[in-house]
């Protein structure tokens, strides 16, 4: 058997793979990235695809700015033919306790003391801007106008695509079957096909997967799958109805540039185990009667479909960016629900991490260290 | 009002003959019946207007799947109207591109 030889391996094919892939190749690094399915078929393409600057920690704050800045001009910048659906409607955090809007003042400080443009709205405020939001029993938002929507599945395929311009070679349909590690040293990947690459650096950025696939080589990641359900609905004109995220029970909503509008809600009944993907009619139930309670003008649009996808989540609801004790061997997961729209800050931090640079953000509090110690970094502006 | 009378083989019966508007304007058909079955036996052949290319469209396959049909009936938008029976006081109408939902405070 042939081995073949590159600079850089990169498994799963989700955004933060795919936009990693995409700066390496642009500053001439040979990589090569392994899917198992297709460019966006896990959590990345099934998200939500909320785009928020809404966090309560200043890392993820960089990086959510930075992930703004970038989106404006990502399209012309990546330049596929592919439209990234990008929108900035805003979104906004509806608090229904005072602990509640106590910890989304706190977030909004911060955001504002790192120049976010985020606002706490009072109840008259938004039934002023928002007529057709009935947000009973609310006490508060908080609110980001620079905020807003991308599509989830072109963002993604279209960094792949830009990768493979740049001579990324992206190989779909190619499940890793083991990682391959020598002397201590990560050696390469082992494909289900029996095709073995060989590679100094690895990045393992397979959402859920990321945890069975370190295992080959003996390294634990503490990430694990929850699966999360979302539906859309059939279009209605547009009127720029904001991501509306109800702190209550967890459900949100908000309009797509096609006019459609997507549900989300969560369940902690939910399997949390890989594989499992299909979907639940009590989701279909509990969502429908507690988003059209809030926006009652949804009352007689028709549901198209619903879809789940695995969230990647950590004990601290942060993401996991780190070289592991395997040399060579780097993680980006754990992203916890919030992973799709750091797909540009992530990209850049792993190429940087990757080729030997620093990081343009301090990425200690997502080190795979802190579980082991003890020392968990939460993230209070999480769903 | 254009509708078959008589049927060489099957026997049917009109329900109670109601009053409903399109666009605001009065017309007459039969509760039970499709909406579209109403409108098209008052002669009414344009049900909507596309969103892209601003095209009529009306009744095509009369069995709820085509989308040809879609109007806003009683607010409620891409209503299909071919499998929609008709009710007194209904507000049919036209609906132009995707279809507005009522954004007035409820």
């Amino acid at each position: 058997m042939t081995v073949k030889t590159t600079d850089f391996i990169i498994v799963g094919g989700g955004v933060h793979g795919c936009a990693t892939a995409y700066e390496l190749a642009k500053a001439g690094y040979k990589v090569t990235l392994f899917e198992s399915r297709y460019l966006s078929s896990g959590g990345s393409g099934r998200s939500a695809a909320g785009l928020r600057q809404h966090f309560g920690t200043e890392v993820n704050l960089h990086m959510a700015k930075y992930n703004l800045k970038v989106f404006p001009t990502l399209e012309e910048e990546l330049d596929t033919g592919m439209d990234l659906e990008f929108r900035q409607w805003g979104y906004m955090w509806v608090a229904y306790t005072d602990s509640c809007l106590d910890q989304l003042k706190k977030n909004v400080a911060l955001q504002k003391s790192m120049d976010i443009p985020s606002v706490i709205f009072t109840p008259d405020e938004i039934h002023e801007r928002w007529p057709y939001l009935r947000l009973d029993g609310i006490i508060g938002a908080a609110f980001c106008g620079e905020d807003g929507h991308i599509n989830p599945q072109t963002l993604t395929m279209a960094y792949g695509e830009a990768a493979a311009r740049y001579g990324a070679v992206v190989k779909t349909y190619t499940p890793v079957q083991k990682l391959l590690a020598e002397n201590g040293k990560i050696k390469g990947v082992v494909t289900e096909s029996g095709e073995e690459w060989h590679a100094p650096r690895v990045l393992l950025a397979a959402g859920p997967h990321t945890r069975p696939l370190a295992a080959t080589v003996g390294v634990d990641i503490p990430v694990y799958p929850e699966r999360h359900n979302i539906l859309i609905s059939e279009p209605v004109e547009v009127f720029n109805c904001p991501m509306v995220l109800c702190l209550d029970d967890g459900a949100y909503f908000k309009q797509c540039p096609n006019g459609t509008f997507m549900f989300g809600r969560d369940d902690q009944d939910e399997p949390r185990d890989l594989g499992n993907e299909g979907n639940s009619v009590k989701f279909l139930a509990g969502v429908t009667a507690s988003v059209l309670k809030r926006i009652p003008a949804l009352s007689g649009v028709r549901v198209v479909r619903q879809w789940s996808g695995p969230y990647d989540v950590t004990e601290d609801h942060n993401a996991i960016i780190d070289w592991t004790p395997l040399e060579g061997l780097m993680v980006n997961c754990g992203w916890s629900g919030h992973g799709l729209q750091f797909g540009p800050s992530g990209g850049r931090v792993c190429k940087e991490m990757l080729v030997g640079e620093q990081a343009f953000v301090d990425l200690h509090r997502f080190r795979l260290a802190r579980f082991a110690e003890g020392d968990l970094f939460f993230e209070p502006a999480f769903i | 009002m254009e509708l078959i009378k008589e049927h060489p083989i099957l026997e049917y019966k009109h329900g109670k003959e109601v009053v409903f508007t399109l666009d605001g304007k009065e017309l007459k058909g039969y509760a039970g019946e499709p909406i579209a079955m109403a409108l098209h036996a008052n002669g009414v052949h344009i049900y909507r207007i596309t969103p892209e290319m601003k095209r009529p469209r009306g009744f095509f396959c009369a069995i709820g799947k085509c989308s040809s049909c879609f109007m806003v009936v009683d607010g409620v938008p891409n209503v299909r109207t071919c499998v929609t029976p008709l009710e007194a006081g209904m507000k049919v109408e036209t609906q132009h591109g995707k279809g507005l939902v009522p954004l007035e405070a409820q």
